[in-house]
């Protein structure tokens, strides 16, 4: 079989500029995507989380109910969901970039509230009980005790969800935003030389996400150096 | 059943989801996302085993080689591992043999591949966690009793790992069973394509994604219920910390 | 027993948030002046009507009738709007034009009287019939030939439709879009791939070696194409049939329809006189 590395020089600027940064006529662009999910993810996943430590059944159970939900359903399914139903909603088209975005933040923020939750329960309980001896109220036990030591306890994994999140802006191809994904397909179906571009932007993807891992690690062990095994 | 909102009315259609073909559809779609998430997932378990273990041997070219493999595979999404799979990777293979997996289903094996070989490697880091939360003792008592290191890790080593990681396994299971909805995407008739056939069909689009969200629910609860009775039938009493945790 | 009440409350969840689903739904030209933008579906692989060639950009025929339309838009409601091209597929069109992503498709969709349940259609602005494209020298000459050959189609299109229905025999392969399934043919993996004609030898044109291919069969199915548009859109239906009429009457369509498929373009496909004598009915005098 012979390879025709010459498609892949030609249409980089396309696959990089337009599919990895988003800057072009098709907007879209995988980082343009990741970066914003991640950030908001993360703020929902708080909010999650605390919310599923909640006492209170009525802030506690819905919270519950949208996790286990989102947790049983493919990433797939939620995007199309709201593919049809927020144009609807907000009653004008939504570039796929919107739809992607309240997807994916919707989707990651139920597995980034577990991580978050399982964070804060790793915490001793004795912590809060001293801060409540000490006089502190719910709020101020959660800003400045839990919280603290649940971040630290949690990074690596936060950072690995993080990471299963760039992965997954993949998927926004399905819906036809022109990401990294989308990018090599349309020229690849076009030049019919998939087989280069699918390599090439598994290297690019590679890259990012081999990075992202070993910064986990120097993470793990800066945090915690006395629980490296 | 009419539903008028605001001026504009949607005509809630539930029986297209029972009535032929479209039930036809459906199951076919449930069997195959099945018999997908079954065969890709047996494959990733014997992957799983084989590189989670090389990784931990004492041996460093092994460790490497083992190390390419799950760094290569897990970093990449698994869509686009996928298209290169079926679209890619048959272009290299002799005509012959293209010819064959064209007769006989080559999506579909396109897609095991795919799937097998990524979850393969995502479990391989969930086997090394378990093999590393084992004591080192327990492999130089292995060895000193006179068995080799092969041996110490099929008759000693792997079966305890495989009861501790239980947990992430099953999380690693569930997101595989998942995932097979990617399959659609290079036309595999599994059950996001069926629901999405029906949509297409008669454009009732809620009715046949609340089928979808139904149906992967269902799917998704049975396992992981079966999963926890396992856990609590093979835990291993006295271990409290399990030790492992999920990786991506 | 508390995981079975989950899945009940699910469904109730679903059911409510399906509910929402009927929101409002507003005249496309108010949307359109409210919003300021006019978005229309169009495709990446189906030259020449609507496709992203070599330098990455949208282009084709479709795609410049749409722009016509946009223009009337731009002078009924006398202000700027903004043209957004959104990529649709068989599959996802209609969803797309009810769930308001999109206000016009006008890529490359056939008018049957089932869809004219769920959209509207303009006039029709392009008349082919369905093929097969198969590699020269394939045994495959016609509907005959298709029994037990692996046929690839896109999803949700009428062409699925037809060969499901009339030609159970043949072995269905279906792809989201046309260059999956083209590109699917060209590797081998499919016997014949089956699409309106006129796409077929702009697939055949634009391939790297036209001679390689070949259109076969006799328009198995009649494909009209028509832009569709939300159902009960009276006002917005005329803007789009009065733009389209414009077209025909002042010439417009006619030079489009020469850098398209003239004797000069990548898809030469002459205009039968029944074509033309067709287009010209359906302009209603002034």
């Amino acid at each position: 079989m012979n390879f025709e590395w010459s498609v892949v020089i030609a249409n980089a600027k396309f696959l990089l500029v337009q599919g990895l940064l988003g800057f072009g006529i098709y907007g879209g662009g995988t980082l343009r995507l990741a970066i914003p999910a991640i950030l908001l993810g993360f703020v929902v996943g708080i909010i999650l989380g605390l919310a599923r430590l909640a006492n209170r059944p009525w802030i506690h159970y819905p919270a519950t109910l949208y996790i286990e939900l989102i947790r049983g359903v493919p990433l797939v399914i939620v995007i199309f969901w709201f593919w049809f139903l927020v144009p609807v909603m907000i009653g004008r088209p939504v570039p796929e970039y919107w739809v992607a975005l309240t997807a994916f933040v919707i989707f990651e923020g139920a597995y980034i509230g577990e991580i978050i939750r399982a964070g804060i329960q790793s915490v001793p309980r004795g912590q809060v009980d001293a801060a409540t001896a000490a006089g502190l109220s719910y709020a101020q036990t959660m800003i400045y005790v839990v919280l603290p030591q649940a971040i630290r306890n949690m990074i690596p994994s936060l950072v690995t969800q993080f990471i299963v999140l760039f992965k997954d802006t993949s998927l926004a191809s399905i819906i036809g935003m022109m990401d990294l994904t989308k990018a090599a397909q349309t020229v690849s179906e076009r030049e019919l030389r998939p087989f280069e571009m699918y390599l090439f932007i598994a290297v690019v993807y590679w890259c990012f996400t081999y990075s992202m891992s070993r910064f986990a690690q120097w993470l793990e062990t800066r945090m915690s150096p006395d629980r490296v095994r | 059943m009419i539903f008028g909102f605001l001026g504009m009315t949607y005509e809630f259609k539930w029986s297209v989801l029972w009535v032929q073909p479209h039930l036809t559809w459906l199951i076919d779609g449930i069997s195959t996302t099945l018999r997908l998430a079954a065969i890709s997932w047996c494959l990733a378990v014997l992957l799983g085993i084989l590189f989670g273990a090389m990784r931990t041997v004492p041996f460093r070219p092994v460790r490497i080689v083992a190390t390419a493999y799950v760094e290569f595979f897990r970093n990449v999404p698994l869509l686009v591992w996928l298209f290169f799979w079926y679209f890619g990777a048959p272009e290299v293979f002799p005509e012959v043999v293209r010819q064959w997996f064209i007769r006989h289903g080559i999506e579909f094996w396109s897609g095991v591949a795919a799937i097998s070989v990524y979850h393969g490697s995502r479990l391989a880091e969930v086997i090394r966690s378990g093999i590393q939360s084992i004591p080192k003792t327990q492999l130089e008592a292995g060895i000193s009793s006179g068995l080799s290191v092969v041996q110490t890790y099929r008759l000693i080593i792997i079966p305890v790992a495989l009861r501790l990681i239980v947990p992430p396994a099953t999380n690693e299971s569930l997101n595989l069973l998942k995932n097979t909805s990617l399959a659609m995407t290079i036309g595999v008739a599994e059950l996001t394509f069926a629901t999405r056939q029906i949509e297409t069909y008669t454009a009732k689009a809620v009715e046949a994604l609340s089928a979808a969200a139904l149906l992967y629910l269902v799917l998704c609860l049975s396992i992981s219920t079966v999963m926890n009775r396992l856990e609590s039938k093979f835990a291993i009493p006295g271990l409290i910390a399990r030790g492992v945790k999920a990786e991506h | 027993m508390k995981r079975s009440g989950m899945i009940l409350l699910v469904a109730g969840l679903i059911l409510t948030f399906a509910a929402m689903a009927a929101a409002q739904c507003p005249s496309t030209l108010d949307k359109i002046k409210n919003s300021g933008v006019f978005t229309i579906g169009v495709r990446n692989g189906s030259p020449p009507f609507s496709f992203i060639n070599k330098q990455n950009e949208r282009a084709g025929f479709s795609n410049d009738l749409a722009m016509l339309v946009h223009k009337a838009i731009e002078q009924k409601l006398g202000k700027q709007v903004k043209l957004e091209m959104k990529e649709t597929a068989p599959a996802t069109r209609i969803p797309l034009l009810t769930s308001m992503s999109v206000d016009l498709i006008t890529e490359t969709m056939t008018d049957t009287r089932p869809r004219r349940d769920s959209v509207d259609f303009s006039l029709t602005f392009f008349v082919t019939g369905a093929d097969f494209i198969v590699k020269k020298g394939s045994p495959i000459h016609g509907t005959k030939d298709i029994a037990g050959k692996r046929i690839g189609t896109q999803q949700g299109s009428t062409n699925e439709r037809v060969l499901r229905e009339k030609y159970t025999q043949a072995q269905l392969v279906s792809f989201p879009d046309q260059a999956a399934a083209f590109m699917a043919l060209q590797q081998g993996k499919l016997d014949a791939y089956c699409n309106d004609a006129i796409q077929l030898w702009g697939l055949k044109y634009k391939s790297s070696d036209p001679a390689q291919w070949e259109v076969v069969g006799d328009w198995i199915s009649y494909e009209p194409y028509g832009m569709a548009m939300r159902k009960n859109d009276s006002d917005f239906r005329a803007v789009v049939n009065n733009a389209l009429m414009e077209a025909i009457e002042g010439g417009e369509y006619f030079k489009l329809y020469e850098k398209w498929f003239g004797a000069k373009s990548d898809v030469p496909y002459p205009m039968s006189q029944a074509f033309k004598t067709f287009l010209l009915y359906q302009v209603v005098p002034k």
